[in-house]
């Protein structure tokens, strides 16, 4: 009994030893500059949260190392004006909880001592998190997160790089309405499909806004839970209104089972445009050439390289380090540490009150950055980047190919979608 | 019921002050943020004992009374400017009414039947708070961040008031879960728990302390959601209202000792910390590594203390008589 | 509009057999041991890993692999039953649902360790396509997986019927102590359920790799689903599950459909609380 007894507690007690050991690893005191991102790196979007932590870490190689790159910092090691101070980026893992992302913001800003913020992806936790940065008042530099709302409520720390959902989805029906005057095909109709979370809501919010601003009439306007196991009502609803065009917002679980579905029902409307899941490298490693011809809004796409050898010489870099092409996700990351630590370097201090000031001067010319825009300011109000616009890419033969606007096209569209029974 | 001995009273006041002291001296904002956690999951496990405990409702559907009290107190705020200490009461009002509606189908469901209707009624309930426009369906509820004061529950710059609020709330619901331990109620709640039947024969009137052991848990839950909103000052459906949540809140009462006053407590003070510095320390890896021990430790936890880890402490408790 | 009743109806069909073929291991485990195993959904998601690596390691069409599953699973069940939860059987109820809750953690985050959270997908099977009658297009590897549901919720019905073994399962599952009095050796039993538990929906798992993603955390839905199915065709009851599992997959389809989507959850749930409240037994259970 004794022995058993023993071994009760002994077995409980090193696994909790187990914990502490690892709680107290050891911290390197280098003199850096510390920048805190939270991702969910465990829990159901792990693997997004995963793609957007290799953006990041190639932006601080690149940052801190020696690059013939026209990016801001490429060539020199590290800031210049502080000294050639390195770049460190502190990970903290938010499991897609909101509560984890205030509470890992803060620890990052009071213990690791960071001196401004990026990440979240989910809009949720961005929330969050910034608001913890707005009490303690540390710049937040947020390239991920597209929820419109981040960027209405007025905070002074807070700074958006990319384009928001109201700007993606103004952007698909302008590419309805240019596609019209170009091809001459009428489109008529749209239905508006979306994953009822913070994300799929505004999404479909901003759909149904621009919809009846361009003049089109919304045929079916359907919210769905987000990991169903079966989307077949969703899809029998699309059937039954007809669509011209299907617009779908969308993380990637749903993605893959809708376009399966679509597939095994014939779903078959002119076009299917959609966001955010649909272009995560998970999904057409998943679904392969069921997703061709489906067109996605983006930020950056690889045949950019075409105009803009800079996207090449990045993706190059990412292969070298990760052996896989760059993904959007990561992309889209990658941009914030380096619109921060040019701040910081211009700012020639790490106070708080320096970089903001520093971030509201941005101006970073658009042959700077991997994306097709004019470049990084932020509006003197929202802090948004006023420059950030999406554009839209079509898969074909299993690649995002730019195809809007139709002036940094790299391939023209395939319209209408083809009929999913005599593909291959 | 039991007198506690002088050495017992000495032990608990020496442990309340070190609690009220220690974030006077700790300075890492992060571990007084993991205490507060700490005491809102012990209430929100002291508010799940009442009924799972004493009276012997699984309830998986806990997570649907806080959520309701954060979103009660949240909307009167920011619709009607109404104090969040006054939604506070409502909310808390607004869970125990939900909680009899609901209870009072299911006062004749027992074990397994109960725990699984209680998991379908909040999935219900947050399925109707995601498509519910009027309170901001999945995009959830801002609240405002201007104007810190006690009389507001906001305080932003600092984590101490939090911390003692919690705190006190976390002593009320140890007070009615006493109180309720030792009286009449707690023996009736009992002997619902072991039979039906006999209770019903020693002429307990079943379905009316069922619901009231479900009315008090689901008040007392929805107390620490305004709290969690105050706090954390965004609430959604998929934040707080998550079966996960539910979920952690019997692993917590489980593992500390289903039953007994303090077990909750025990149970929360083992698994939070557990939880979160894992994660600050593996998770960032993203490897799954943290929660892999977490789930470790759960399963020997409950192999070899299936009664709650509780029994070593009241070992500890029975010395200092 | 018709058409899309049929397929409607169907598709609600099809999924609600699948349903089926994931809660009879649960509802076996339950009746048989009186415990809720949380760790249902996971077994679904090693099911699912192990149809996918057979496929994609060696090139094994999920169709061989469902023996394949069936007993690496039995074998895993029988190993957790053995080392984890028969431990705890004699403990209070609580400490068995939390054991259970455990090994569903560490499995599903073993499996993000070993495998990485990322999504995958079964590329073209031997299962693939769609059939079409009557305007109705049916998913192959969906009739084939419910054609695995019908055989296997049959083969347990007659196994628990006519075998000496399923009797004793089911003597076990009635009266604990009656059937230990009559010489039924319940320890084995009790791992024997819980083997072929696993080892179910193991199978569930190799179908279900034909047409849905896999990754770490995909048990949840399906296992919180399995309770539903479970508790509404009545804990223990082979029929009872299957009934069930159909029902739930029409009520999702047809309320999502005629309905909103966005509750189609919420019709399933609504359902199982109406019949509970009129039957708090479930179904088919007693």
């Amino acid at each position: 009994m004794a022995s058993k007894n023993c071994i009760r507690v002994l077995s409980v007690a090193v696994s909790l030893l187990l914990i502490l050991v690892f709680s107290v690893s050891a911290k390197s005191e280098q003199k850096v500059i510390k920048i805190g991102a939270v991702y969910p790196l465990t829990g159901n979007i792990a693997s997004t949260g995963l793609d957007c932590k290799r953006g990041v870490d190639l932006a601080v190689d690149i940052i801190n190392g020696k690059y013939d790159l026209d990016l801001p910092l490429a060539k020199s090691a590290g800031l210049p004006n502080l000294g050639g101070a390195k770049i460190e980026i502190v990970y903290a893992d938010t499991k897609g909880d909101p509560k984890n992302g205030m509470s890992e913001a803060e620890r990052l800003i009071t213990s690791e001592k960071v001196v401004a913020m990026i990440g979240a992806y989910q809009s949720a936790v961005t929330k969050t998190a910034s608001q913890i940065t707005e009490r303690l008042r540390i710049p937040y530099v947020c390239s991920d997160s597209s929820s419109p709302t981040l960027t209405e409520r007025g905070f002074k720390y807070f700074f958006r790089v990319s384009p928001h959902d109201d700007i993606f989805a103004r952007d698909q029906f302008q590419f309805l309405k240019d596609l019209e005057k170009k091809t001459g095909q009428a489109v008529h109709n749209v239905a508006v499909l979306y994953e009822n979370t913070e994300f799929g809501s505004n999404a479909g919010k901003a759909y149904r806004k621009y919809a009846s601003e361009f003049g089109y009439k919304v045929v079916a306007d359907i919210a769905y839970p987000a990991n169903a196991t079966d989307v077949t009502s969703e899809v029998g609803k699309l059937i039954v209104s007809k669509p011209d065009v299907l617009m779908h917002a969308s993380y990637i679980t749903d993605a893959i089972l809708f376009t399966r579905t679509f597939k095994e029902m014939g779903f078959q409307p002119k076009g299917i445009m959609t966001m955010a899941g649909y272009i995560e490298p998970g999904y057409l490693a998943a679904i392969k050439a069921d997703g061709n011809y489906i067109i996605v809004r983006s930020t950056f796409a690889l045949d950019l390289a075409k105009k803009k050898p800079l996207v090449a010489k990045v993706n190059e870099l990412f292969r070298k380090k990760y052996g896989m092409d760059m993904s959007e996700n990561a992309a889209r990351s990658f941009m914030a540490p380096f619109v921060l630590a040019e701040a910081i370097n211009r700012a020639k201090s790490t106070a708080p009150e320096a970089i903001v000031k520093a971030l509201q001067d941005t101006d970073i010319p658009g042959n700077e950055t991997i994306y097709p825009w004019k470049g990084i300011k932020f509006d003197p109000l929202s802090h948004q980047n006023i420059y950030a616009r999406g554009t839209l890419v079509q898969i074909l033969n299993q690649e995002y190919v730019t195809i809007w606007p139709f002036d940094s096209a790299s391939k023209s569209v395939v319209w209408p979608f083809p009929a999913w029974k005599g593909r291959k | 019921m039991r007198n506690f001995t002088i050495r017992q009273i000495i032990a608990g006041v020496a442990i309340l002050l070190l609690l009220i002291v220690f974030p006077l001296v700790v300075s890492q904002s992060f571990n007084v943020h993991v205490m507060i956690l700490v005491f809102m999951f012990g209430m929100l496990g002291v508010a799940w004992n009442i009924m799972g405990g004493y009276a012997g409702m699984f309830s998986f559907g806990q997570a649907a009374f806080f959520g309701i009290g954060a979103y009660t107190s949240s909307y009167l705020l920011i619709a009607y400017g109404i104090n969040p200490w006054i939604g506070l009461v409502a909310g808390g009002c607004a869970a125990a009414v939900v909680a009899a509606v609901i209870g009072y189908p299911c006062s004749n469901l027992r074990g397994h039947y109960f725990a699984i209707a209680s998991i379908a009624f909040a999935e219900i309930v947050r399925i109707v708070f995601n498509n519910w426009q009027m309170v901001g369906a999945a995009e959830g509820l801002s609240l405002p961040m201007q104007n810190e004061s006690f009389a507001n529950f906001l305080f932003n710059s600092s984590k101490l008031p939090y911390y003692y609020i919690m705190l006190a709330f976390l002593l009320v619901s140890l007070a009615v879960s006493y109180f309720i331990a030792t009286s009449k109620m707690g023996y009736y709640f009992r002997a619902i728990r072991e039979s039906h039947k006999i209770a019903e024969v020693m002429g307990v009137n079943v379905v009316l302390y069922r619901l009231m052991a479900i009315m008090i848990s689901a008040f007392l839950s929805a107390m620490a959601g305004t709290f969690y909103a105050q706090y954390i000052l965004y609430i959604d459906p998929g934040s707080v209202m998550l079966l996960a949540t539910s979920v952690q809140i019997v692993l917590i009462s489980m593992l500390g000792g289903a039953g007994s006053i303090m077990g909750p407590v025990i149970g929360a003070a083992i698994l939070i910390p557990a939880s979160e510095y894992t994660r600050v320390a593996l998770g960032y890896k993203g490897t799954g590594m943290d929660m892999l021990i977490y789930g470790l430790l759960i399963t020997l936890i409950s192999m070899y203390y299936p009664e709650g880890v509780w029994k070593l402490f009241s070992r500890l408790g029975r010395k200092l008589k | 509009m018709p058409d899309q009743l049929l397929q409607q109806l169907a598709d609600g069909l099809l999924i609600g057999l699948m349903y089926s073929l994931v809660a009879i291991g649960l509802t076996l485990i339950w009746g048989v041991m009186n415990i809720v195993n949380f760790a249902h959904g996971e077994f679904l998601m090693l099911g699912m890993f192990t149809s996918f690596w057979l496929f994609t390691l060696f090139g094994i069409d999920p169709i061989f692999s469902i023996p394949i599953c069936f007993v690496g699973m039995f074998v895993m069940g029988t190993l957790i039953y053995r080392f984890i939860v028969s431990k705890v059987m004699k403990g209070p109820v609580l400490a068995q649902l939390v054991v259970t809750f455990g090994v569903s953690i560490f499995i599903s985050n073993l499996a993000v360790y070993f495998w990485t959270p990322d999504f995958r997908l079964l590329p073209a099977t031997m299962l693939q396509g769609t059939w079409q009658i009557g305007g109705v297009d049916l998913s192959i590897p969906k009739v084939a997986a419910s054609f695995g549901s019908v055989i296997a919720s049959v083969s347990m019905f007659f196994f628990l019927k006519r075998t000496k073994t399923g009797k004793a399962i089911l003597a076990t599952e009635m009266d604990r102590e009656a059937a230990l009095l009559m010489g039924i050796n319940t320890e084995r039993i009790n791992s024997l359920s819980f083997g072929i538990g696993a080892a179910l929906v193991g199978v569930a798992g190799a179908f279900l790799s034909t047409y849905y993603y896999i990754y770490p955390q995909v048990g949840g839905l399906f296992g919180t689903i399995a309770f539903c199915v479970v508790a509404l065709g009545g804990f223990g009851s082979i029929e009872g599950a299957f009934i069930a599992g159909i029902l739930v997959g029409l009520a999702q389809t047809l309320g999502g459909f005629y309905f909103d989507p966005s509750y189609k959850y919420a019709i399933v749930f609504m359902i199982y609380l109406i019949t509970i409240w009129i039957r708090p037994q479930g179904l088919l259970g007693w």
